[in-house]
């Protein structure tokens, strides 16, 4: 399969979206709305429910299938106001002592004005800054589209996992072939210099695990791939339970801290922290 | 009694500036360039107040005090991870810049501002537009936690069109190092103030520029989260004049000021005393 192809299998409209999942995974599942400031953004879905006999709590970029719902999730592309309800969630969880789980799927953030004129860039940069304060263990899957600071700002977890056929880059494809080349038509060969795939995203050690998906891909089979990604996540969820918070910040800020370090580890990187 | 820092018994510049490559004629009013009155007076145009964009180097000797600063992590160097090919091949990129004598899109350092310690950190455009790296990210998350254990004020000066693309996904990880990072300033009380010039975007504007304690942007300077180009490409919106200006980014609230360069370093010494 060429990169490419896996880019479109990671966007295809057939592919399970966050609701898919949460609503296998949690049937009992109670959606919340809001940043409590001035709006719901209908591109992040978050709320509550029951998973392995535990209240969690979920958060997901949601896309829609008809041209209708499309348009109305805003292709899973957040403003400000989807960040700051995920962090109204997240200390949410934090009172009641609840973990989360924060399923990734998103081109990217909003590149609008109307994102620009609310502060996009300083919501995304609370948003990555705060997750670092929140004492409970956190999950999170890329399901399709991990797209740049839009994905990140919902990527800051104690583990990260990706399935098979997802994608994760600092801008997708397009917006990188605009930025290197000032042409966003030369998107495959951005897609393949990129090193976008689970396979390599996991090489850089960026995620703890690809989950596999089933024959014919996600798409094909929304139950199946609802199973793998409710074990995988179980399974990376279950030794987090049993950390103080003290620890969880530390191994999260660890985490991150060093997430390049088989770069660093390169002898030409320089010296060791003095 | 504590003697008071006045704003206008400080330099407006800690030590005499290098010479920049300046066009003959001022982009903003057309007058003639002359080098030495603008290197006096921090290259902004003194007849209409144009900010020139200014190299890592410059910045250092804008701010700090003349022969205090101490440069750190200058021998950290970055590695083409991805074996990036087009259009160019991104290792001699950074092999022929390091050879023009820029050293990454970050140079960090501690100096002396009015006399108080302070940890520095400056974005250089000049180096792929300085675009936030591994290395630009290691040198920042190290500055940080060194300016959180011993309590030393840190100062940033941005300047940079966001993620470095040619690293990939580490590239966008930064963004997280260095906010986990920032987090350790604010829990232990250390001041961090930001200087935001022309341009900030993308991945450092949705990073650690736009959470300082004080954010301060230079006037006119372009910051934003995406870029005009990919707006217009994405939305095919026809964006207005001073669309993501600095005074834009005031009047929406993400900015504390817009101050003019000459005035920046007496406001940060000031600043500096009231936060001590």
């Amino acid at each position: 399969m060429s990169v490419w192809e896996i880019v479109e299998l990671a966007r295809h409209q057939d592919r399970p979206y966050s609701l898919d999942y949460i609503r296998r995974l949690a049937p009992d599942f109670v959606e919340l709305h809001g940043d409590r400031l001035s709006a719901d953004d209908p591109a992040l879905v978050g709320g509550v429910g029951t998973w392995h006999g535990r209240t969690t709590i979920f958060l997901g970029h949601q896309k829609g299938r008809s041209l209708k719902e499309r348009v109305a999730r805003n292709w899973g592309m957040m403003h400000p106001e989807g960040y700051r309800k995920a962090l109204r969630l997240a200390h949410h969880a934090a009172k009641f002592g609840f973990p989360i789980v924060s399923l990734i799927d998103t081109p990217g953030a909003y590149p609008g004005a109307g994102a620009e004129e609310r502060g996009i860039a300083a919501a995304i940069a609370h948003a990555i800054m705060d997750w670092f304060r929140i004492p409970v263990p956190i999950v999170a899957a890329v399901i399709g589209e991990g797209g740049s600071g839009g994905a990140l700002g919902m990527g800051v977890a104690d583990r990260v996992i990706m399935l098979e056929n997802s994608i994760y880059s600092v801008a997708s494809p397009e917006a990188a072939a605009s930025i290197v080349w000032r042409d966003n038509t030369r998107k495959v060969e951005a897609a393949e210099q990129l090193q976008l795939t689970s396979r390599e995203i996991l090489a850089m050690g960026v995620v703890e695990e690809v989950v596999p998906e089933p024959q014919g891909s996600a798409s094909a089979d929304h139950d199946a791939a609802a199973r793998s990604l409710d074990e995988a996540l179980y399974r990376n969820l279950q030794p987090l339970l049993e950390q103080t918070a003290t620890q969880l910040l530390q191994h999260r800020y660890d985490r991150f801290r060093y997430i390049d370090s088989l770069i660093q580890a390169e002898p030409h990187f320089g010296p060791k922290i003095d | 009694m504590i003697a008071e820092t006045h704003r206008d018994e400080v330099a407006i510049q800690g030590g005499a500036l290098p010479e920049i490559l300046l066009p003959t004629n001022c982009p903003g009013c057309g007058i003639a360039l002359v080098m030495d009155n603008l290197r006096a007076h921090n290259y902004v145009c003194t007849e209409c107040g144009h900010h020139f964009r200014l190299g890592a180097d410059v910045w250092i000797s804008l701010i700090a005090d003349n022969g205090s600063w101490q440069e750190r992590w200058s021998d950290v160097r970055s590695h083409d991870l991805l074996n990036w090919t087009v259009p160019k091949p991104y290792q001699e990129t950074v092999e022929r810049l390091l050879e023009d004598g820029l050293n990454e899109s970050v140079r960090t350092g501690t100096c002396t501002l009015s006399g108080r310690p302070i940890w520095l950190a400056t974005f250089d455009f000049g180096f792929v537009g300085g675009t936030l790296s591994i290395v630009a990210g290691e040198r920042l998350a190290r500055g940080m936690e060194q300016a959180a254990a011993s309590g030393i004020p840190y100062i940033l000066v941005s300047a940079s069109g966001g993620a470095r693309m040619q690293e990939g996904v580490l590239a966008l990880m930064q963004l997280a190092k260095v906010n986990a990072a920032v987090g350790r300033l604010h829990s232990a009380r250390v001041p961090y103030f930001s200087i935001l010039t022309d341009p900030t975007f993308g991945g450092t504007a949705a990073s650690l520029a736009l959470v300082a304690d004080i954010n301060i942007a230079e006037p006119g300077a372009a910051i934003g989260f995406t870029g005009p180009r990919v707006i217009k490409q994405a939305t095919y919106a026809d964006l207005p004049p001073g669309f993501q200006s600095a005074e834009f980014q005031l009047a929406h609230g993400q900015v504390d000021m817009v101050l003019p360069r000459t005035e920046l370093r007496p406001l940060l010494a000031q600043l500096l005393e009231m936060y001590a």
